[in-house]
């Protein structure tokens, strides 16, 4: 950390004037805000909430279950992200499916798994395509890959979502957002503009350290000028254009849809699916799957965790029945689940 | 010999013999090495220390070893761990039928050359052969006596508040190595398992201190893992500074793209060791002339506050508990 | 939501990148970028280089409070 970090900082621990509330949006920000022990450094009147910027959390009881039934009712292979793997569906997971003798294989690249489908062409590999803009680009090269190479044993599952629609929804919830820096490396800055253009601030935020620091400390201290702000705190990564090769990719292979957010509920056309010229590589027209109907625990409060309204340890299951390794709730599966950061971090 | 294992070898008869005649006894042969139904020793010390594992690794070959050095190792080292001088090894093989014979004759001149490094007699053995699928390859069950030596007596209840928790090499490697191995990620990086037979290295610093309250090699689970132990054990709390642990640079390149931390890696071949501050540095100098042990360091203290737990000082200078390791080792994406 | 990773384009071909992040490395796809060349630095998001990297953290750390304090000063 250099000498610009340092004054971040400063302004950070130093700072005493009204209580400010700042959203970070994206579960990796969750996770490095603690890992990196920069919680530890605010005051009592700045106050971090985590939103839902965690693909895994906000996945549907349902999708996991509609996994469930392609393993053991169509035998698909599934290949996932390892962080998929422990969400809870209704009744199993990813893990359990394994456990049951299901073919589960973990993969770091949706276009790995199209590769594993040529290689393997007895298989019907299904990849389960969770992720928001940041991640839905190597989705859809994957069914590009697949298409090209005329594969009738490839297909995946979408959950994909965007984060466009859940920002206004969340604004009162916060005074201002650190934006994924990731996200905003693909869509550029023109939805944080919008959202200034009607009152919303926020600044984008990268992920190590000196930018975590700096970016708070830039919404610290233009919180203090009851105007609304934006910046861009990330600009190594993050241009304003952001990557338009990656938005027309995304055109071309996905429509929005509305979408139901684990705890939070339906938000219109926050989803993604393929398009109908592409759904010979949708798992539900593929494998006709039956609409699901999941069910989450009642008592879980994970909904109100994600929009930031209660704190985990509010929650009667966090750290009782829900842990890391018996997670019942969404946010305590993926490691950067708001629970599981909390819990793994800090129970106090 | 035949090309591959048969059920036929495992039973009993000519060619079973023709086994532990030309692959186990060619290669452990020794003067304590029994043909009978066991192997008579005597050791020379009151007090002996007495282990056993089991090891099953997929795939069962590796950069930096393989299944019959990692049996061999494993057991060196859980002896090495209690300050006792490895002398006699069992080890038990359960072969997966059409194994092919040379690699078991591979992994047996592995065990073989490791014991000679590590000083100690394999005496006894038992070789089954598994039907297909029934077993991965090869599994391996050693066993292990040790003999304790004079004022040495370390344990994971020592722990002792100030003490310098010290790390014998970089950490994580055999972990990322078997990682990669199974290529299932498609990352390619020259690393090598940390796998070797411990007792050189350790029983070198006997001539500086024998008061080394720990020694705990960090297997299953990693140096993570082996803290958390160590501190419920004696009940104590232990601060790390994450700047200070030694971890190779393409372990690290590989734990940023699967989203690990490599405190939770296995180690085969380093140490956790406990022992007052004021003897870490003349420690840590002598580990620094050992071949296994070049990247030795003071990662951290013993303190009498928060009992049980592991707090780790961050890049920004604060302390964070470290998360408990729990449960299978996912990567993750997102 | 995405765990990025800054590596170093070590060879370019067809639209793949072969990347190291300090000595760990891996093809991956590099089609939604233009103009990368060996050398470059870019950020890897689940098998796709998602952006150029055009600096490093501390710089940016720099330029980012440097345009803070100018800004704060006319508050």
């Amino acid at each position: 950390m250099n000498e610009s970090a340092e004054r971040a900082r400063n302004i950070i621990e130093n700072y005493n004037g009204k209580k400010i509330r700042i959203m970070e949006v994206c579960g990796t920000h969750t996770h490095e805000i603690f890992r990196q022990g920069i919680r530890k450094l605010l005051p009592h009147n700045i106050q971090l909430i985590s939103g839902p910027g965690c693909p895994v959390c906000v996945t549907p009881v349902s999708f996991i279950d509609e996994a469930v039934w392609l393993s053991e009712n169509k035998h698909a292979t599934i290949c996932t992200f390892g962080d998929l793997m422990r969400v809870p569906g209704t009744e199993k997971s990813m893990l359990d499916v394994r456990r049951d003798g299901g073919k589960v294989q973990i993969v770091y690249t949706p276009l790995d798994a199209e590769k594993y489908a040529e290689e393997n062409p007895s298989e019907k590999v299904v990849f389960l395509s969770v992720g928001f803009e940041t991640t839905t680009p190597a989705s859809c090269l994957a069914v590009r890959n697949a298409a090209k190479a005329g594969l009738d044993n490839f297909s995946i599952l979408t959950a994909n979502k965007t984060m466009d629609h859940a920002y206004p929804l969340l604004a009162d919830s916060t005074d201002a957002y650190l934006y994924p820096g990731h996200v905003q490396a693909i869509m550029g800055t023109a939805i944080c503009k919008r959202l200034l253009k009607s009152g919303i601030s926020g600044v984008v935020a990268g992920f190590t350290a000196a930018e975590l620091l700096t970016a708070i400390a830039t919404c610290v201290t233009l919180l203090q000028d009851d105007k609304p702000f934006f910046c861009n705190c990330y600009p190594r990564v993050v241009t304003d254009d952001g990557s338009p090769a990656a938005r027309v990719l995304m055109q071309k292979y996905m429509e929005p849809i509305d979408a139901e957010w684990r705890g939070i509920g339906m938000i219109p056309g926050s989803g993604l699916k393929l398009r109908n010229e592409f759904s010979q590589f949708d798992a539900r027209l593929m494998f006709d799957i039956p609409i699901m109907h999941g069910h989450s625990n009642p008592a879980c409060r994970c909904g109100e965790i994600l929009r930031g309204s209660v704190l985990p340890s509010e929650c009667p299951l966090f750290g009782k029945v829900c842990t890391p390794e018996h997670p019942i709730g969404a946010c305590m599966v993926s490691r950067e689940g708001t629970c599981s950061a909390y819990y793994q971090y800090g129970r106090n | 010999m035949d090309k591959m294992i048969t059920l036929a070898h495992g039973g009993g008869g000519r060619k079973t013999s023709e086994l532990i005649n030309n692959i186990f006894r060619k290669h452990l042969g020794n003067e304590e090495f029994t043909s009978d139904d066991a192997a008579v020793l005597e050791p020379a010390a009151k007090k002996i220390a007495f282990t056993t594992d089991g090891f099953i690794v997929t795939p069962w070959r590796f950069p930096g070893g393989n299944i019959g050095k990692l049996s061999l190792c494993g057991t060196v080292n859980d002896l090495t761990c209690m300050g006792a001088h490895p002398k006699w090894l069992s080890c038990a093989c359960v072969i997966e039928e059409g194994t092919p014979v040379d690699d078991v004759e591979e992994i047996v001149r592995a065990m073989a050359e490791t014991a000679i490094e590590a000083g100690v007699h394999i005496v006894c053995g038992d070789t089954k052969v598994a039907g297909r699928g029934q077993v991965d390859h090869m599994f391996i069950t050693t066993t292990g006596i040790g003999e304790l030596q004079d004022g040495i007596y370390p344990k994971g209840s020592n722990a002792t508040r100030g003490d310098a928790v010290i790390v014998t090499n970089d950490i994580g490697r055999h972990g990322c190595t078997i990682l990669l191995s199974r290529d299932q990620y498609g990352i390619d990086a020259d690393i090598k398992s940390d796998c070797a037979p411990l007792w050189g290295t350790v029983s070198s610093l006997f001539t500086i201190t024998k008061n080394l309250h720990t020694i705990r090699d960090a297997t299953r689970g990693g140096v993570g893992t082996v803290l958390y132990e160590l501190a419920r054990e004696s009940n104590k709390g232990i601060r790390i500074d994450r700047s200070k642990i030694p971890v190779d640079p393409a372990v690290a390149g590989v734990c940023g793209m699967l989203g690990l931390d490599p405190l939770y890696l296995a180690c085969e071949g380093t140490m956790v060791i406990l022992a007052p501050m004021d003897d870490a540095g003349k420690i840590v100098e002598k580990l620094h002339s050992g071949k296994y042990s070049r990247n030795a360091a003071v990662i951290g203290t013993v303190t009498d506050d928060e009992p049980g737990k592991v707090f780790v000082k961050t890049d920004v200078g604060t302390e964070m508990i470290l998360p408990e390791p729990g449960g299978e080792l996912l990567p993750r994406i997102c | 939501m995405c765990v990025g990773l800054p590596a170093r384009v070590v060879r370019i071909s067809k639209g793949t990148a072969l990347v190291d992040a300090s000595g760990a490395k891996r093809n991956v796809s590099a089609e939604l970028l233009d103009s990368v060349e060996p050398g470059d630095y870019v950020m890897v998001h689940a098998g796709i280089a998602i952006a150029k990297i055009t600096s490093d953290d501390n710089n940016e750390a720099d330029a980012v409070m440097d345009k803070l304090e100018g800004a704060a000063a006319t508050i």
